[in-house]
């Protein structure tokens, strides 16, 4: 087994541009561009329904990205992503709100935003891993959704506020939901293009480097704070521009979308995805954004089932189902959809040999 | 002055169920190595059970105890024998990620059991009312409580210095495959240590439940104790003893000082902010072990 | 020289592996490669007093160890004699208590291990500290890491001259492999490699680092005779070509008596001899830290 089997059969490396290339084969390349027209002729069949879900899985791929840099790539586990989603949202919405910014100007310091908050967060990364990183994320979620619920006369506290979509751009109109999804899947596209470079260049490299073994990147000449402080950076970057694009699709934002549980959600659909991929986190926030849509078409047959209120039964059911489907996940395949769909990628190119 | 001292004796009083819920964490976490994010809904489950052996069931309360505590045993098991168990050996973030979602499954759990609502148990289980000493106005169920936790916590101690599982325990908290080698049924120390934690989780919700009425919010108790945790040392039952009480002191002051000046929960996001402040100085806690990295 | 190494050195005028042509182009371009005779050599690295306890444990104790200019410094000693705890200080894991470690007269005891590492100051483990994840060719490439230009915005973005310097890293990452012939497996991951090839990654890591001194732990422990010998043909290789001084910790004592142009010798966290393999051949102390007293 000494050859890269990840790699399609016949194809050969002519100069070391070829060696790193994404997508080898002209056909890789053709299904990608299918895949990506396909995605923007989408909304023009699907209707309402299929729009609103489509942006938020959008929206939502990007949020996923982010914490794939910081968990995924770089091993830093972080319990509160939503939190950050949130203060992207809400930077969006309060300089809107005071300022009367236009959205264009708002998206990037969206990003930004988190992006230092998350660094600040990150501090403690310097000092330990894993199990008390992870405490201090969970801090660091609480404080944040305290601050927001709480700055009553900058946030307005739980009640929440208006946002607006962003400004026609070159005459097309954000303000029907088609041309809004178009623009989110046009981010999309670009962040995945930035988190798909981020990972195969200088600093991609060094965050799997910290995440396999931290003590020796360090003594290899990697400088682990910075790298683990930009992880952290890059990721809250990118959750916060997914915030502002999912609270700018509802034109609000409400501090009760970013509770505890989405920031679990967030870590255990990345590992139903798959850990240290991109694919990864666009199915598992594709498997996620899915999930929610079932569970409320399912809550009127729970509300059959259990009887009384709806409003109960639906949050127990999507509680139970989505964290029952996270722990099987971790128990059978605990490298994910990612890695369950490179073995079929590599059975088919293997195929009529069975090794 | 007067006020300063009626929130430390308060705090002790329900600093009691922090130091119990703390041992709980400690007592996974020093044999399995995995944090019991998920003990923080047990709380939910154990309220329940209690209330509907009380209310819904009519039964006598120490048979409703009982029954509670069964229910945790068993929950314990189940949890170890279908959740944890598989994950043994894998990276750290698995467990994490499993805990925390165990906490969230039995959250939903608990809300198909209470349906959604806040209940109480009618009637304390507990004495009611209050003792006078001095200025003090010491509640009972408060103080029964404390007293019910200081029994558990060192009939706790006692079952892990005297019995042979206790030593079992021990020896698994230094090195797992050691044990194992030893000749130590490392499998079965993990589950005693779920069952024993979820007991004690379990008890620790009714007592709550009792004072602050059955319902989802009772996990947030669960995750301020982490705070505690924390602050004691993962490993140490003596820290997260001192840290339970520390904990329970520093919310009645906050209560007392802060949160007059604060809007909000402060009782929620104080222990949170001193809990990175631990991070941030001293991060292995009061008693926490730091152990030597080798290459 | 001695008369053994030199042997091996008259050998050694062809050279038997490929490769390192691209980052011998490399160093060159930051400083003259020369391999001074034994008498003009001069003091590259410089542990002085180095003294590290842990708790009541003494692991070292005013040990005092000099790197000369292309030599190969072998240290041995029995087992907890201190030898990792001395690359650790050295290398800037561990902090000594006392004393001081400088590098071509500058102190590096205060530097963090990346800055240390970015000097020049490269190492392997003793126990293989690879990334586990990454392949071997993205191994030794994130051994580049100092060395690699773009900043980050540029990485995402990917800017023709960032896949430009990416395609050069990997030239210089291929070279590595042919050297260490490791071309079957530069696709796979390193977690699935046996023993033996782990052990040349993490060599080549270090050695895309361009390092200035090489530090080696314990390098072919658990290898068969085979592997010794292409392990022992690398270290030479890399010395004779690349002109790099070479720190060894190894307990073979066959393969230390024949490459290593000076031995130093630690008992019990104290140094107890140095000198060339001959000279602790026959010394007695050393003799009896290996066998027993008496």
């Amino acid at each position: 087994m000494s050859i890269n089997i990840n790699r399609p059969c016949g194809t050969f490396d002519r100069n070391y541009f070829q060696a790193k290339e994404i997508y080898r084969t002209p056909l890789r390349k053709i299904l990608l561009a299918l895949l990506i027209i396909g995605m923007y002729l989408l909304p023009f069949l699907a209707g309402d329904y299929g729009i609103s879900i489509l942006t938020l899985i959008c929206a939502f791929i990007i949020g996923m990205l982010g914490l794939q840099i910081i968990t995924g790539y770089c091993g830093q586990i972080s319990i509160g992503h939503a939190a950050f989603m949130g203060v992207g949202m809400y930077t969006v919405g309060i300089l809107q709100r005071h300022f009367g910014l236009n959205f264009w100007i708002c998206l990037p310091l969206a990003g930004l935003v988190p992006m230092f908050i998350g660094m600040m967060f990150g501090v403690p990364a310097l000092r330990m891993k894993g199990l008390y990183l992870a405490f201090a994320t969970l801090a660091a979620h609480f404080v944040i959704v305290y601050v927001i619920s709480n700055w009553r006369s900058v946030t307005n506290g739980t009640d929440g506020m208006w946002m607006k979509r962003p400004d026609a751009f070159f005459g097309i109109d954000f303000k029907s939901d088609r041309n809004y999804y178009l623009l989110v899947l046009t981010i999309t596209i670009i962040m995945t293009y930035l988190a798909t470079n981020l990972a195969r260049s200088k600093l991609g490299r060094s965050f799997v480097a910290v995440r396999d073994n931290d003590i020796a990147a360090e003594v290899m000449g990697i400088n682990i704070a910075y790298t683990k402080i930009m992880a952290f950076g890059i990721g809250c970057f990118f959750a916060g521009i997914s915030g502002a694009l999912g609270g700018a699709y509802y034109e609000y934002v409400n501090i009760e979308w970013f509770g505890l549980d989405d920031s679990i959600w967030y870590l255990g659909f990345l590992v139903v995805g798959g850990f240290g991929s991109i694919f990864g986190a666009i199915a598992g926030a594709t498997v996620w954004k899915i999930m929610d849509e079932f569970s409320t078409l399912v809550t009127p047959l729970a509300e059959i089932f259990l009887g009384g209120a709806a409003f109960y039964a639906s949050a127990a059911f999507s509680l139970v189902i989505y964290s029952l489907i996270i722990i099987v996940f971790l128990v059978l395949e605990p490298r994910g959809i990612a890695h369950r769909w490179e073995m079929v990628k590599r059975s088919y190119r293997l195929h009529p040999f069975p090794y | 002055m007067e006020e300063t001292i009626k929130s430390i004796v308060l705090g002790l009083c329900s600093g009691g169920i922090y130091a119990l819920l703390a041992v709980s964490y400690v007592v996974i976490y020093k044999s399995t190595r995995v944090f019991p994010f998920s003990q923080a809904a047990v709380l939910i489950i154990g309220a329940y059970i209690m209330w509907y052996c009380l209310i819904a069931w009519h039964l006598p309360i120490w048979l409703g105890f009982i029954i509670t505590c069964a229910g945790g045993a068993i929950l314990g098991m189940f949890i170890e024998r279908a959740f944890m168990r598989p994950l043994v050996g894998q990276p750290i973030l698995a467990p994490i990620v499993v805990t925390l979602c165990l906490m969230l499954f039995l959250r939903g759990i608990g809300i198909l059991m209470g349906k959604g609502d806040i209940q109480g148990f009618g009637e304390s289980f507990l004495p009611v009312g209050a003792w006078k000493v001095g200025f003090l106005h010491l509640p009972k169920i408060q103080v029964y409580g404390f007293i019910l936790c200081a029994v558990l916590i060192a009939a706790l101690m006692l079952f892990y210095e005297k019995t042979r599982t206790g030593l079992g325990m021990r020896v698994v908290h230094e090195d797992h495959v050691v044990a194992q080698n030893l000749g130590i049924n490392v499998k079965r120390i993990f589950q005693y240590s779920w069952i024993i934690s979820c007991i004690i989780a379990v008890v620790a919700g009714m007592l709550l439940g009792n004072i602050q009425g059955v319902g989802l919010a009772l996990d947030a108790n669960g995750l301020i104790t982490i705070a505690a945790v924390l602050f004691g040392g993962l490993e140490s039952f003596a820290g997260a003893i001192i840290a339970g009480l520390a904990i329970g002191i520093l919310q009645m002051l906050t209560i007392t000082y802060i949160a007059p000046l604060l809007p909000g929960e402060t009782t929620m996001m104080i222990p949170f902010v001193f809990l990175l402040l631990i991070l941030f100085i001293k991060p292995y806690g009061l008693f926490g072990l730091v152990r030597i990295e080798r290459l | 020289m001695t008369e053994i190494t030199g042997d091996i050195t008259k050998k050694r005028e062809q050279r038997y592996s490929y490769g390192l042509m691209l980052l011998r182009e490399c160093i060159e371009k930051k400083r003259p490669l020369t391999n001074p005779n034994v008498k003009e050599r001069k003091v590259l690295l410089r542990a002085e007093n180095i003294s590290i306890a842990f708790g009541k444990l003494q692991a070292l104790n005013n040990v005092m160890v000099e790197v000369k200019e292309g030599e190969i410094l072998a240290i041995i000693g029995p087992n907890g004699a201190g030898k990792t705890c001395l690359l650790n200080v050295i290398s800037g894991f561990y902090r000594a208590q006392q004393g001081d470690v400088y590098m071509e007269e500058k102190k590096i005891t205060h530097l963090s291990s990346h800055k240390i590492a970015e000097l020049g100051l490269c190492r392997t483990f003793q126990n293989i500290a690879l990334y586990t994840g990454l392949s071997v060719t993205d191994n030794i490439i994130a051994g580049r890491h100092p060395h690699i230009g773009y900043n980050f915005v540029t990485g995402m973005i990917y800017f023709p001259w960032a896949n430009k310097e990416e395609a050069f890293q990997r030239a210089i990452a291929e070279d590595i492999i042919d050297f260490l012939e490791l071309e079957h497996v530069r696709g796979s991951v390193v977690g699935m490699l046996a023993y033996g090839l782990r052990k040349r990654v993490e060599l080549g890591r270090a050695l895309a680092l361009e390092p200035r001194i090489l530090l080696l732990d314990e390098p072919m422990a658990g290898m068969n005779l085979d592997e010794k010998e292409d392990m022992a043909r690398f270290i030479i290789d890399i010395n004779e070509f690349l002109k790099i001084p070479i720190v060894l910790i190894e307990h073979d004592m066959g393969v230390v008596m024949d490459i290593a142009d000076r031995i130093v010798v630690l008992d019990f966290g104290n140094k107890i001899a140095e000198g060339v393999p001959e000279e602790i051949k026959g010394n007695p102390k050393v003799i009896a830290a290996y066998l027993g007293a008496g």
